[in-house]
């Protein structure tokens, strides 16, 4: 499902002409399987949101090659991906990024309209995925009448609302208490289960790593020899 | 993305920042009325100028006043041959000629006296361009003369002529004028001759066969006396001299220029079948050197002349436009700078950059078109005020009555549409720049709530 080949990257700080190039992912290969959760591990700085954000396309790779559902994206241009994106990738990010000036209604709609799809299809969809997430009765909130739980939740929906394939969430419970997040792992491995979605999820917290069926650590950028389990 | 959602989303943003928006839009507005307020000034005048040239000729009138000759560089007055050449012309319906006795004929019967113009005119021509009598008859025979609707009308007792004897119309009150009957009466022509200084008076009898129809046109006037071309000859015979023009023993006047002027017609005009002929009339008499007037040649220079000016004034009232559109590219600019956070989430779950602009783009020129829209109406109120207030101003400061067909400010359908479609290509350009700006917000930096 997602296949990362010799994959480097770098940031460049500094000003033109004083610039000090910083690599960050050093020659990273991996596989993700269909249907497979793997989760990446890592001390804070160890570069694993620069990978997410590599796959999910945010920033495009120094060297290498990113395939997804057998298209090559390290090459695609911003506007191609941004098709591939909603059709392929659903996100689930710490701080949720919900938009705010929407309601959770809206927030969740929001990727089918970008797909062209008619109101009464969206309204239809859009409450029976909250329902789903058992957000049915706060459709008209805001996000900031939402608890933290909450938001993630409709963050959520709307990354499931386009029936993606793969799921990318960097570190999805970063911002959630104990009990929510036993609440979000348990619904993770259901949406797994019952529907074969692949997971891709980074997180430095040992009990989110322990869902996946594979767990990848990194270590200054590079893959750590015998933890690919 | 469907467009329905796609203007949905626009008017979403509008509402989150209103003053801001309708700001904006005021000033568009203002912008584009003020230039269709300016240029319908330029198509009033154009309109009211052309509508009194219009009125003042009759349209297919073609005056032609000579040939230009390479010889002294001067012109040739017109005779018979040139009628001929212009009656064969196609599109030609009639050709006038007429021939102007060279001095004032004076009028009278019974104590009543004028001096009108005398003229022998070819009448089967003057017919087909449309004369008609009113009252009488053709002159059958050279004694008969036919006289211009207006003769009688001014026919008034020699002696001192006082303003009561006139109405407020300049015209001869009624008992001041002949009222006896004049078809059939014998009136009185007195020409007269220089001989060695002195003068001497002729006075021919003629009889009143007929009078001219009522010109059409409220301001023409004809006092004419249309006489036959026999009573010309004697006039000559009296006179010596081609036309019965009056030679002072001082002037020296060349015998070769008598000569010239003798068989020449002094008023030749060519009706054309319609106004859209003439064109080609006036184009073909010019490339064989006939010195012509039309009104298509006067419409021709005015017009062209109101076209400059117009352009000039849409110039000015685009300048207008582009300084509205600077507020339009500053909200534009705001307004993603103030999203560019929900901006970068749309993009990050995979809102393709081109919509993002489109619906940019869709934004300012929903601002700009609702701008040139109300513009365009408040125009049409000003433009409507315009032409009842500036006369009531210009008779308050000068005293002076503006002529009530005098129009100010016209706005043809073609105004409004010149400024909706500028005002919309200024809008595009002016959201341009902001539209490209809000496709490049960094994703990560946008959720990291950095822009
Ligand atoms: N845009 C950037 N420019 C420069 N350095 C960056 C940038 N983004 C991240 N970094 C650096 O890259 C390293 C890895 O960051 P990150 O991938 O966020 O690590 P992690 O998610 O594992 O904590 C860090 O040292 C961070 O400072
Ligand atoms: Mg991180």
């Amino acid at each position: 499902m997602i296949t990362i080949n010799h994959l480097s990257h770098e940031f460049v700080v500094g000003k033109k002409g004083k610039q000090t190039f910083i690599p960050i992912l050093k020659d990273i290969s991996f596989e993700v399987e269909k249907g497979e959760i793997v989760t990446i591990v890592g001390r804070s700085g160890s570069g694993k949101s620069t990978l997410l954000n590599l796959v999910s396309g945010f920033i495009r790779p120094k060297e290498g090659e990113i395939w997804i559902n057998g298209e090559k994206v390290s090459q695609m241009n911003e506007s191609k991906f941004a098709d591939f994106r909603i059709k392929n990738l659903g996100f689930i990010f710490q701080s949720f990024q919900l938009i705010p000036s929407m309601t959770a209604f809206q927030n969740v709609e929001l990727p089918l309209i970008l797909k062209g799809i008619s109101e009464a299809a969206r309204k239809k969809q859009t409450e029976e995925m909250l329902a789903k997430v058992g957000l049915l009765d706060y459709q008209d909130h805001y996000p900031g009448e939402l608890s933290g739980g909450q938001q993630q939740r409709v963050s959520i929906a709307r990354a499931l609302i386009v029936n993606p394939p793969i799921i990318l969430a960097d570190e999805p419970t970063g911002s959630l208490d104990s009990e929510t997040e036993e609440d979000l792992l348990k619904f993770i491995k259901e949406l797994n289960t019952d529907l074969g979605i692949t997971f891709l999820i980074i997180t430095h917290d040992e009990k989110v790593a322990a869902i996946g069926h594979r767990t990848i650590e990194l270590k200054d950028g590079r893959i750590k020899e015998g933890v690919l389990i | 993305m469907k467009l329905k959602d796609q203007f949905r989303f626009v008017r979403q943003n509008m509402k989150k920042n209103r003053t801001r928006v309708y700001m904006t839009i005021l000033a568009t507005a203002m912008g584009c009325a003020f230039l269709i307020v300016l240029a319908s000034v330029g198509f009033g005048l154009q309109k009211s100028v052309v509508k009194e040239i219009t009125e003042r000729r009759i349209m297919t009138q073609i005056d032609v006043y000579g040939q230009e000759t390479s010889e002294n560089g001067g012109y040739r007055q017109l005779d018979g041959k040139d009628v001929q050449i212009f009656e064969e012309m196609s599109d030609v319906k009639a050709v006038t000629r007429r021939i102007m006795l060279q001095q004032e004929g004076k009028y009278s019967i019974g104590d009543y006296h004028q001096s009108a113009q005398t003229v022998v005119a070819n009448f089967p021509s003057e017919i087909s361009a449309g004369f008609e009598l009113s009252e009488g008859s053709l002159a059958k025979d050279k004694t008969e003369v036919v006289v211009g609707y207006n003769f009688p009308l001014n026919l008034a007792v020699q002696g001192e002529q006082t303003e009561e004897m006139f109405d407020d119309k300049g015209q001869l009150k009624e008992e001041f004028r002949y009222n006896g009957k004049l078809i059939g009466e014998t009136i009185h022509l007195t020409v007269r001759k220089l001989e060695e200084g002195k003068q001497i008076e002729k006075v021919f009898e003629v009889k009143v066969a007929g009078i001219s129809k009522k010109p059409t046109k409220e301001w023409a006037e004809d006092r004419s006396v249309y006489i036959s071309e026999e009573l010309l000859k004697d006039i000559e015979e009296f006179t010596g001299t081609p036309k019965g023009i009056v030679l002072d023993s001082a002037e020296q006047v060349k015998p070769a220029d008598l000569e010239a002027s003798k068989n020449t017609f002094d008023d030749v005009k060519i009706y054309a079948e319609n106004m859209e002929a003439v064109q080609g009339i006036v184009d073909s008499l010019k490339e064989k050197d006939y010195a012509t007037y039309s009104v298509v040649n006067e419409l021709k220079e005015v017009n062209l002349m109101f076209a400059i000016a117009k352009a000039g004034l849409i110039f000015i009232g685009t300048i207008a436009i582009l300084i509205a559109s600077i507020g339009i590219y500053n909200t534009m600019t705001m307004a993603v700078t103030e999203r560019a956070p929900d901006i970068g989430i749309m993009k990050a779950i995979g809102a393709n950059p081109r919509i993002i602009k489109k619906i940019f783009l869709l934004e300012s020129s929903y601002i700009g078109l609702i701008g040139a829209l109300i513009g365009t109406i408040v125009s049409y109120g000003i433009s409507y005020a315009v032409n009842i207030v500036i006369p009531l101003i210009i008779k308050q400061a000068f005293g002076e009555e503006t002529p009530p067909e005098l129009i100010f400010s016209d706005i043809p359908l073609s105004l409004p549409i010149i400024c909706i479609v500028i005002c919309y290509g200024v809008t595009i350009l002016s959201g341009l720049r902001p539209a490209q700006r809000a496709t490049k917000v960094d994703v990560l930096r946008a959720m990291r709530r950095e822009v």
